[in-house]
C-alpha cells in the first residue's frame, strides 16, 4: 500500500493540474514537488512566483526559490522538519525569503530563524531580516582609522586590527585560529561593541565549548553566536554568514561598532560548491562555481568604516591543509581582506603561542589604525624581526660562537623579541602593557 | 542600484514605448525574455519594472524569439510575465569634460553626489582602433621606482602590468605609480576600479581630493562587491573615458587599472550563469576575445597616447593561469610581484627574472643600461645557487669571486627596496623619488664592489647611496 503512494500522489497531482487547467482555475500561487534531489525540489506550477521568494512545503519544510525555468521551478530548502515526497504542495509565500533577528538574543546560541539553541525556543519578538547582502556605496565609507584591540601583542603591535578592517585568519587545523577570534571577542569587553561569533558546521559540543568559554570570561552579554550545524543542512549553512552580516549591518546603521568572527568560509567554500554542483551550475577551478570569489567579496565586502561612525569589523577563518596559502580559495580571500594572520603548525609545535608565521602575515592598514603609542615601535620591531628570520634561515647551520659580534647580537636579540611574542590564551594585554614589555627592545 | 540616471536620460520616450515581450525564466544572473519582434540584438538594453523600479538587462544572446538577457543589478523578486522594454542608445558614459573630477559607476552614473546638467554621452562599446590609426613612438617615461625604471622601463603608449598574487603589493605598486608619475605628468587621468576593494576605492578618492588631483582625474568604480556586469562594464566605461581625453582633447592620458584580471573573472561569472561550457579554470569560453577587445583599444594614436598602468591578480600564486597569459600577451612590460620575495620584508617585491620590458635593449636604454641590467640578472642567477651552497655548507666554502658575488647580490636586493610615498604611514619611512642616472650609478658601483666595505643593511630602504652618505 505505502509502496504506490507517490505514484498515486504523482498521477493525482497530473490529474489536478489537468482539471484545473481545464476549468482554468487559479493555479499560480501554489504548486506540486516534481522532483527531489538533496535538499532541491523541482516545483511544477507556482507561475507566478518571485526570484528569492520564500515557499513553504505544508508545514513540513521551507525554502527559497533560486531559478524560476519555463516549465518548472527550482528550490532550495533552508529548512525540512519532516519527509517530503513528490506530489506534496507548495505554496506561495508572497514574501522574499528571510532570516530572523531578535535583539534579547545577545548572549545566546541562536541559528538564522531566531531559535535559541541551548533553551530550544524561538525568540518570541523576532523580527525578518534579510538573508541577503547588497552592497554598500563606496561613498558612505570612510577611512578606516580607529584601532579595534585584540589583547594579543603580536596583533595590535605588529599585525594591527582597525574597526572596519577585514583581518583574515589563516591556518591548518589545530593552529588556534579560532582562539584568536575569541580572544579579540573576550577584549571588547569594556568597548561598547557587538560580537557576532558566526559558527559553520562546527559540533554542538565545540559550540557549547565556546559559549561556556566566552560566558565564563564575561562576554557573552555583548555576544551574539550564530550558528549553522552541519545537520541544518547545506542551504542554511550557506545563507548564514549573510545573516550574520545583515544582523551588524543594522547595528552599523545605529552607529554601532560591530566584530564578526566568521568560522570558517572554508567550509562555506565547500557547501556553496556542494550546492551550485548538485543544482547542475558549470562549475570552475577546483570544480567550486565561477562566482565563490563574487560571493565571498559580497559578504566580506560588508567590513566597513561607515560615515555615521559605526562599524563592521570582520575576522574571517580560513582553514589551510598542509600549510599551504596558494590554494584557489585561500588566495582568494587573501585578495579580498584588508590583510592576513598566518598561523603556522611548525611554530604551533615550536610553542610559539600564537603561533604567526611573521614573514606571511601582513596588514594592508598597518600604521594607519595604530596609536602613535604603538606605531613606529611597532614598525621597527617588525622590520628587525623579519630581518633576524632571514638571517636565521640563511645561516640556518653556521655556529653562533663564530660569527661576528654584530650578527650573533641580531640572532640573540631576535630570540628575545620572538620569546616576547607569546602569549597564553584570554589573557590579554593593555596597548601600554604591550609597550611595556617590549620598551628594552627599541633602544 | 535605484537609479540609472545615464540610461534615462538617452531615451526619455522610452515610457511611450510598446513592451518587446515577456520574462519567461529567471536564473540568478540571467533572464530569457519571450520576444515580440526580432528587432533586437546583443548588447541592447532591456528593462522591466516591478514594485516601482527599474531593473535593467544586457542582451548576451538571441535564440529565435527567446533571447537571454544578463541583469545589471539584481533580480530578487522579479517574477515570470513581467513586460520588458527597450532602451536605445545601449550602455553610455559621459563624454565630454564633465567626467573631470567624478566618480562613475560601471553604468555611467555619478556616484559621488555631482549631477551633469547636459549629458553628453558615448556608448561604451567602442570600435577597435585601426592599424593605421596606432603610433607606435613615444618618449621614456621615468616612474623615480628604482627597479622599476632599471628592470622594465616604459615609454609613454605602453601597457605595463604589475603581476602579483593575493597580498603581495600590487595596489602599493599603483598607487605609488599614481603619486609618482601622474603627479610629475600634469595630464588628466582615468582609475578603473575592477572588482578590488572598496575600502581602497574610497580611500584613492580621499587622497586625490586631499592632494588637490581630483579635478584632473576620472574614476570608474566596479567594486568587488558588486554583481559581474557591472564588474566587468567598468573596463569599457573607463577606457571610454580615457579615449575622450586622447581623441577629444588631444592628451597624454594615463590609465590606471586595479584590477584588469578582475574583469576576465568576472566574465566567466556571467559566462557560468549563461550555461556556457568552460575552459580550462573555468573561464569563460571567449576569455581570449573580451580581453583583446578591451586591450586593442588602448593604444596611442597622432592625437594623443594612453600610458596604462594595470594591476594584474594571479590566482593561486599560478603564473601559467591561462587568463594571466592571455593578459600578459598584451603587455609591453610586466613587473612580476613574488610572495617568496614579500615573505622577507623586502618591498617593492619584485621578482627581477619576470621583470621587464619591451624598451630593455641597447636601442631602447642605451648601452651602458642595458649592459647593467644584464650584469645585475647574473649575479641574482648566480645568488640562488650560492644561498643554497651556503645554507648547507656555510659561506666559507665559496670562492673568492662567488663570495664578492654573494654579497654585492645581497646589496644590490636591499637596493631595490624603497621607501614609498604611499606607504610612510605604514613604514615610517618617508618616501624617495630616485632619478635613474643615480640608479644606474649605484648599481654600477654595487657590482664593480665600489661599495664593498659598505654593511648589506645600510643599503635596506633607502634612495640613492648618494644621498645616504
Amino acid at each position: 500500500m505505502s509502496m504506490d503512494e507517490p505514484s498515486t500522489k504523482l498521477s493525482d497531482s497530473i490529474k489536478e493540474k489537468i482539471a484545473a487547467i481545464k476549468t482554468e482555475e487559479n493555479v499560480y500561487g501554489m504548486g506540486r514537488i516534481a522532483r527531489i534531489r538533496n535538499y532541491i525540489i523541482e516545483v511544477s506550477g507556482l507561475e507566478d512566483v518571485g526570484f528569492f521568494e520564500r515557499v513553504v512545503v505544508g508545514d513540513k519544510a521551507e525554502g527559497y526559490v533560486s531559478r524560476i525555468g519555463r516549465n518548472q521551478v527550482t528550490v532550495e530548502l533552508v529548512r525540512v522538519l519532516s519527509p517530503i515526497f513528490v506530489g506534496d504542495e507548495v505554496t506561495a509565500t508572497k514574501q522574499p525569503f528571510g532570516a530572523y533577528f531578535s535583539p534579547s538574543s545577545l548572549g545566546h546560541v541562536v541559528d538564522m530563524f531566531a531559535e535559541d539553541k541551548i533553551a530550544g525556543s524561538i525568540f518570541k519578538d523576532r523580527e525578518p531580516v534579510g538573508a541577503v547582502v547588497e552592497p554598500i556605496p563606496i561613498m558612505d565609507r570612510t577611512t578606516v582609522s580607529r584601532p579595534l584591540y585584540t589583547g594579543l601583542a603580536v596583533v595590535d603591535l605588529l599585525y594591527p586590527i582597525g574597526r572596519g578592517q577585514r583581518q583574515l585568519i589563516l591556518g591548518d587545523k589545530k593552529t588556534g585560529k579560532t582562539q584568536i577570534g575569541l580572544d579579540a571577542i573576550v577584549n571588547q569587553r569594556g568597548t561598547d561593541t557587538v560580537c557576532i561569533y558566526v559558527a559553520l558546521g562546527k559540533t554542538k559540543k565545540t559550540v557549547k565549548e565556546i559559549y561556556s568559554d566566552l560566558l565564563q570570561r564575561g562576554a557573552m552579554p555583548y555576544t551574539l553566536i550564530l550558528t549553522a550545524f552541519q545537520d541544518d543542512g547545506a542551504p542554511a549553512l550557506y545563507r548564514t554568514p549573510a545573516v550574520g552580516l545583515t544582523i551588524a549591518n543594522r547595528f552599523m546603521q545605529e552607529g554601532k561598532d560591530v566584530l564578526v568572527v566568521i568560522d570558517d568560509l572554508t567550509l562555506h567554500a565547500n557547501i556553496y560548491r556542494e550546492i551550485s554542483l548538485l543544482a547542475d551550475k558549470v562549475p570552475g577551478r577546483d570544480a567550486y562555481p565561477p562566482d565563490v570569489f563574487f560571493t565571498h567579496a559580497s559578504l566580506l565586502e560588508q567590513g566597513c568604516q561607515y560615515h555615521n561612525g559605526g562599524s563592521i569589523t570582520i575576522l574571517p577563518i580560513v582553514e589551510t591543509r598542509g600549510g599551504d596559502i596558494t590554494d584557489y580559495i585561500t588566495t582568494n580571500i587573501i585578495s579580498i581582506t584588508d590583510g592576513q594572520l598566518v598561523l603556522s603548525a611548525k611554530a604551533f609545535e615550536q610553542g610559539q603561542k600564537p603561533a604567526v608565521n611573521f614573514g606571511l602575515s601582513v596588514s594592508r592598514l598597518g600604521g594607519q589604525v595604530q596609536e602613535d603609542l604603538l606605531r613606529q615601535m611597532g614598525a621597527d620591531i617588525r622590520r628587525e624581526l623579519l630581518s633576524f628570520l632571514e638571517t636565521r634561515e640563511v645561516f640556518e647551520l653556521a655556529n653562533i660562537d663564530e660569527m661576528s659580534e654584530d650578527m650573533r647580537n641580531q640572532i640573540i636579540r631576535g630570540r628575545i623579541l620572538l620569546e616576547k611574542m607569546n602569549q597564553y590564551k584570554f589573557s590579554p594585554l593593555a596597548p601600554t602593557e604591550i609597550r611595556t614589555r617590549f620598551e628594552e627592545m627599541t633602544v | 542600484m535605484s537609479t540609472v540616471t545615464a540610461l534615462e536620460n538617452t531615451t526619455q520616450a522610452a515610457h511611450a514605448k510598446r513592451p518587446i515581450g515577456k520574462i519567461v525564466a529567471i536564473s540568478n544572473m540571467s533572464v530569457s525574455v519571450l520576444l515580440d519582434s526580432y528587432d533586437i540584438s546583443v548588447r541592447d538594453i532591456i528593462y522591466v519594472v516591478s514594485n516601482g523600479e527599474r531593473s535593467y538587462f544586457e542582451i548576451n544572446n538571441v535564440n529565435g524569439n527567446i533571447a537571454n538577457a544578463i541583469p545589471l543589478s539584481y533580480v530578487y523578486g522579479l517574477s515570470k510575465g513581467l513586460d520588458v522594454y527597450v532602451r536605445e542608445g545601449g550602455l553610455r558614459i559621459e563624454y565630454s569634460d564633465e567626467v573631470l573630477g567624478k566618480v562613475f559607476d560601471a553604468l555611467g552614473d555619478t556616484i559621488d553626489g555631482t549631477i551633469i546638467a547636459e549629458p553628453h554621452t558615448k556608448n561604451i562599446y567602442e570600435k577597435n582602433l585601426s592599424m593605421a590609426e596606432i603610433n607606435i613612438k613615444g618618449d621614456i617615461l621615468w616612474t623615480g621606482i628604482k627597479v622599476v625604471d632599471f628592470f622594465a622601463p616604459l615609454q609613454k603608449g605602453f601597457k605595463m602590468g604589475m603581476f602579483g598574487g593575493a597580498g603581495v603589493g600590487k595596489t602599493v605598486l599603483v598607487k605609488e605609480l599614481i603619486n609618482n608619475v601622474y603627479t610629475g605628468q600634469g595630464s588628466n587621468s582615468v582609475f578603473v576600479g575592477i572588482g578590488e576593494r572598496s575600502r581602497e576605492g574610497r580611500e584613492l578618492f580621499d587622497e586625490m581630493a586631499a592632494s588637490d588631483l581630483l579635478s584632473k582625474m576620472s574614476i570608474v568604480f566596479g567594486q568587488m562587491g558588486e554583481n559581474p556586469m557591472i564588474r566587468s562594464r567598468a573596463a569599457y566605461s573607463g577606457l571610454t573615458v580615457g579615449e575622450y581625453l586622447r581623441d577629444e582633447k588631444s592628451q597624454d592620458v594615463l590609465v590606471f587599472i586595479d584590477n584588469i584580471y578582475r574583469f576576465l573573472q568576472a566574465n566567466s561569472e556571467i559566462s557560468a550563469e549563461l550555461g556556457n561550457m568552460p575552459i580550462e579554470s573555468g573561464y569563460s569560453t571567449s576569455l581570449l576575445t573580451e580581453i583583446s577587445e578591451v586591450m586593442e583599444r588602448i593604444n596611442s594614436t597622432e592625437s594623443g597616447s594612453i600610458t596604462s598602468f594595470q594591476a594584474v591578480f594571479i590566482p593561486a600564486d599560478d603564473m601559467t593561469d591561462f587568463a594571466v597569459n592571455a593578459i600578459m600577451s598584451h603587455m609591453d612590460g610586466q613587473v612580476a610581484l613574488s610572495r617568496k620575495i614579500a615573505e622577507k620584508g623586502i618591498y617593492p617585491a619584485v621578482d627581477v627574472f619576470n621583470t621587464t620590458s619591451k624598451l630593455v635593449s641597447v636601442e631602447g636604454v642605451g648601452e651602458r643600461h642595458f649592459s647593467l641590467v644584464e650584469r645585475a640578472i647574473a649575479h641574482f642567477a648566480r645568488y640562488e645557487d650560492l644561498e643554497e651552497i651556503v645554507a648547507v655548507l656555510g659561506i666559507d666554502e665559496l670562492s673568492e669571486e662567488d663570495t664578492n658575488i654573494f654579497y654585492r647580490a645581497r646589496k644590490l636586493r636591499n637596493y631595490f627596496t624603497q621607501p614609498m610615498f604611499v606607504s610612510e604611514k605604514y613604514t615610517g619611512i618617508p618616501g624617495e623619488f630616485v632619478d635613474i642616472a643615480d640608479v644606474l650609478n649605484d648599481v654600477e658601483n654595487i657590482l664593480s664592489g665600489e661599495f664593498d666595505t659598505l654593511d648589506e643593511g645600510e643599503f635596506y630602504y633607502i634612495g640613492s647611496v648618494k644621498r645616504e652618505l
